[in-house]
């Protein structure tokens, strides 16, 4: 089992949508939500996503076609 | 003598040891060094620092290290130059410019975190270090690596323009290539990071290497007789900078070494990556992470580490942030070159841009000090004003065509 430390970031229209929790069921990923803060325009969890390798893919690719924007938990760091 | 507890969680506050961290285990908030200033009181007075070697050791009980510093020794106390050109075409009484574009020994700020980064690798028994960059970073690593006697890994995005690459190879590090987009070399040295025991100088080794920040933030202070400005304007790109100078402030106040501070710090990005500075002024609690899209490269970060922290600081010193255009950059850059004569990367634009918009809209008053933080080379970015600072007049060699082409102009 591999783990990934990410950030989701939830533009408004998707901060309804329980997005996060289909992408765990459908792709047999487990979600370990840390911290997360919610406004009315934006939203944004750091979790650590454990699964197979394979489905960790799949799974963030879900994420990103559904409109979540996923980074690595250290942002960008090509400074 | 180390003054250094140990590291903390900026969010949650849990205290970890002294080792290559970064992120807490628990809530995932990044780490940051923490020190005993009340020892620190006890030995850093200015009649100590002003009789050191001036370099940016010499606020060394306030950067992370244990034994002696053994890079960067000729690194830092740039010059702090009263800017009496650019105050007349600015219409302001007090402004200086903090330059970091004449720093040693790669002419720009990141030779100071560097400098602090490699110490520290070196006191951890890293003997590799290694970092993903485009441009400055890419090339102090390369540089002061070598002085060093460390094995070096840079990675860069394969399509960096050739200028670029140039400044980095010299210095002999592994230079990597990676062929993908951004978030692709960002993703695989964030895995080469966790895989390999490299000092991985803004991942593993990020909380120390960014206290090297502070010293810009000192630096000025003592420049100006042992007092700050009430106005400081920075460039954003991770957001850690603006956060060290604020830092740097409230240390020498928490020390003595200053009287209580009114300083308002201002964000600059530019508008084609500003996602601090929208932050800002949309008062967010959130980043919400972009594209970049802008001739400043070097601020080129659309998912800022610290973007959080450096919108809070401005938020909170009572401060603010201010995007400009490539053009406002562009002109910026030359407006600082012909007043000051200082050659300034598109970084600097920025930030001088920003200060302009700042200070014409009112944000800051023209009465009170300001300084302006440059933080990198025009040399480095020679194609960004390339096209736009005219050409030279060709001529015969003779008087005649003098006459004719010149003369008459």
């Amino acid at each position: 089992m591999a783990k990934r430390l990410i950030k989701l970031t939830f533009p408004k229209d998707l901060i309804k949508k329980p997005i996060t929790f289909q992408m765990a069921k459908k792709f047999d990923v487990m979600p370990n939500i840390r911290r997360a803060k919610i406004t009315e325009e934006i939203g944004e969890i750091m979790l650590e996503l454990e699964g197979a390798d394979q489905n960790l893919d799949k799974g963030v690719a879900y994420l990103k076609k559904e409109g979540v924007i996923v980074e690595p938990i250290v942002g960008d760091i090509i400074e | 003598m180390s003054c250094v507890k140990g590291l903390k969680c900026r969010e949650c506050g849990r205290p970890y040891p002294k080792e290559a961290l970064f992120v807490c285990e628990y809530c995932f908030g990044p780490l940051e060094v923490d020190y005993d200033y009340d020892r620190i009181k006890q030995v850093l007075t200015r009649e100590a620092i002003s009789a050191r070697p001036k370099n940016l050791w010499r606020y060394r009980e306030l950067l992370p290290i244990d034994g002696d510093p053994t890079d960067g020794l000729n690194s830092g106390f740039t010059p702090l130059i009263r800017a009496r050109n650019l105050e007349k075409a600015l219409g302001v009484r007090e402004l200086y410019i903090k330059d970091d574009s004449v720093s040693h020994p790669t002419l720009s700020f990141k030779d100071r975190v560097v400098a602090v980064a490699l110490s520290k690798a070196k006191e951890f028994g890293f003997d590799t270090v290694a970092c993903a960059s485009t441009g400055n970073l890419a090339n102090s690593v390369a540089c002061q690596s070598a002085i060093a006697g460390l094995k070096r890994y840079i990675f860069i995005p394969a399509d960096l323009e050739a200028g670029k690459i140039i400044g980095t190879l010299i210095y002999n590090p592994t230079l990597v290539a990676v062929e993908g987009n951004y978030d692709e070399v960002n993703r695989l040295c964030s895995e080469v990071a966790s895989k390999y025991n490299w000092a991985f100088v803004n991942i593993n080794i990020r909380p120390y290497y960014a206290e090297g920040s502070k010293t810009y933030g000192y630096e000025i202070l003592e420049q100006l007789g042992w007092k700050a400005p009430r106005h400081i304007v920075v460039p954003c790109a991770g957001g850690s900078l603006i956060t060290k100078i604020w830092k740097s402030i409230r240390e020498f106040e928490k020390l003595g070494l200053i009287e209580k501070a009114h300083t308002k710090v201002y964000a600059a990005q530019a508008a084609g990556c500003a996602p601090i500075v929208t932050a800002i002024k949309e008062n967010s609690e959130i980043i919400k992470p972009v594209k970049p899209k802008t001739i400043a490269k070097s601020l080129a970060i659309g998912n800022p580490a610290d973007g959080i922290y450096a919108a809070a600081t401005a938020r909170d010193s009572g401060g603010g942030g201010e995007d400009v255009s490539d053009d406002e950059i562009v002109e910026a850059i030359k407006l600082l070159a012909q007043t000051e004569g200082i050659f300034t990367e598109t970084a600097g634009g920025v930030t001088l841009g920003a200060a302009k918009k700042l200070i014409e809209n009112g944000k800051i008053p023209k009465d009170e000090s300001i300084v302006v933080s440059i933080t990198g080379n025009g040399l480095k970015t020679q194609e960004a004003v390339a096209d736009k600072i005219g050409k030279p007049i060709r001529i015969k060699p003779n008087i005649a065509s003098f006459e004719e082409h010149v003369r008459r102009h």
